[in-house]
């Protein structure tokens, strides 16, 4: 999973992220950003993930434990 | 479940465009997003302009409309219709059937198959089915199938995930019996488990409307619905999109044993752009092999877009270019059907405009 993290930034319009930043606080966070990440997972990853399970996993480090749990 | 079908061929496709052309800009006022955020949606999901009809216009006027253009231009002769099937889930009222009152208005002959069926996205697929299977039949020898929908009507001006995409629209076919062509292959899936995943809740006899399905909610994302609007979980319809159709697909070609290379044409189902490409990706086939065109010009008409996709990208070259296509259908149903066929020397493959 070595650009899960790089994808992720360039997905959430930032230059960096903190595996501990708040989905939320990114100005970027909305519907669309969550079909990108559903988009790029099950591309990357042959992972499905739902709107509702990627909300919850609140965190940077949230999201990536949720892709290996189904991984 | 696979199908086949042999000596059927579609003879002539006509679509009809609305008469009301929608911007995507002019309604950014409605959603709760930021302009930056909606001009992004425009850019990923291909949102531009979309056709929608007038408040008065129906499914039959659609149908009627064009049915008569074929008639004038005669391009089809009123008693040579042996069936006539209509796809749709804008039917004029829940009785009596709309390919009825199409029937009467046309003053069509007695001595026929008339049905409506109740289907969506998957609705060309289904419906071309239907006509292959009534074509089986020896007093049957054409088939006039119309997909048609003015769902723009019940959806929500407030809901971005519905209202920059919807679309109205008709599609006229006509299959026909043939002796020469090549069989066409078929396969249609259900899964009823997922018929929550696009619904419009009210309405129906199960929760008639009332002042009270008509009072609008903000939902989690912010956009207003009430219950009387299509609503869609649009995750749950991307997971499945993309986890059931190219496998579909894949084996669909295994059973009429081509392969890719023998596709001309991938004319899919357009949600959004968005959705095109990924399922172009996952399916390893070139964009240019699957056109994603139809939803930033005329918007999202359900079982018109496939239809809609071959007029616009193919038209005139159909009446004396051959190309091998593979359809697929897939949404509300949860329903997905997909079809190969030879599409060659058609009578007709246009569009036209409401009036």
């Amino acid at each position: 999973m070595e650009n899960f993290e790089s994808t992720i930034s360039e997905i959430l319009e930032v230059e960096s992220i903190e595996l501990n930043d708040y989905l939320e606080s990114f100005d970027a966070w909305d519907s669309l950003t969550i079909l990108s990440i559903i988009a790029f997972c099950d591309s990357e990853y042959k992972v499905t993930l739902s709107a509702d399970e990627i909300n919850k996993s609140e965190t940077i480090n949230g999201l990536k434990e949720l892709v290996k749990s189904k991984m | 479940m696979n199908l086949q079908f042999n000596n059927k061929k579609i003879t002539g496709i006509l679509t009809v465009l609305p008469e009301k052309e929608i911007k995507f800009e002019d309604e950014i006022d409605n959603y709760s997003f930021s302009s930056s955020q909606s001009m992004k949606l425009k850019l990923i999901m291909g949102y531009n302009k979309r056709r929608v009809v007038k408040e008065n216009t129906t499914t039959s006027d659609l149908c009627i409309f064009g049915l008569n253009y074929l008639f004038e231009k005669k391009l089809l002769n009123k008693d040579e219709i042996d069936g006539l099937v209509l796809v749709t889930q804008s039917p004029d009222h829940f009785m009596p059937p709309t390919s009825h009152i199409i029937h009467g208005i046309l003053n069509l002959k007695q001595d026929m198959v008339c049905m409506d069926i109740n289907q969506g996205c998957s609705g060309y697929v289904i419906g071309l089915n239907q006509a292959f299977m009534l074509l089986e039949q020896e007093e049957i020898n054409k088939v006039v199938l119309l997909n048609a929908d003015t769902l723009s009507k019940k959806v929500s001006k407030n809901d971005r995930n519905n209202n920059p995409q919807i679309g109205d629209g008709a599609a006229i076919t006509i299959v026909e019996k043939d002796i020469s062509n090549s069989p066409i292959f078929s396969s249609v899936k259900v899964d009823g488990s997922g018929s929550d995943v696009l619904i419009i809740p009210a309405g129906g006899f199960k929760m008639p409307s009332s002042q009270e399905t008509s009072i609008l909610k903000k939902d989690e994302s912010g956009n207003l619905r009430s219950l009387n609007h299509l609503v869609m979980q649009g995750d749950n319809v991307f997971n499945f999109v993309q986890r059931e159709v190219p496998p579909m697909v894949e084996k669909l070609l295994e059973s009429a044993a081509v392969t890719d290379n023998d596709i001309d044409y991938y004319m899919f189902h357009q949600p959004n752009k968005f959705m095109l490409k990924k399922l172009a990706s996952k399916m390893g086939c070139s964009e240019e092999k699957m056109p994603n065109n139809i939803v930033e010009n005329f918007g999202n008409s359900s079982g018109a877009t496939i239809p809609m996709t071959i007029t616009f990208n193919l038209g005139n070259k159909l009446l004396k270019e051959s190309f091998f296509v593979c359809m697929a259908g897939f949404g509300v149903g949860l329903s997905w059907a997909s079809l190969l066929i030879k599409l060659e020397n058609l009578t007709f493959c246009e569009m036209i405009d409401f009036k």
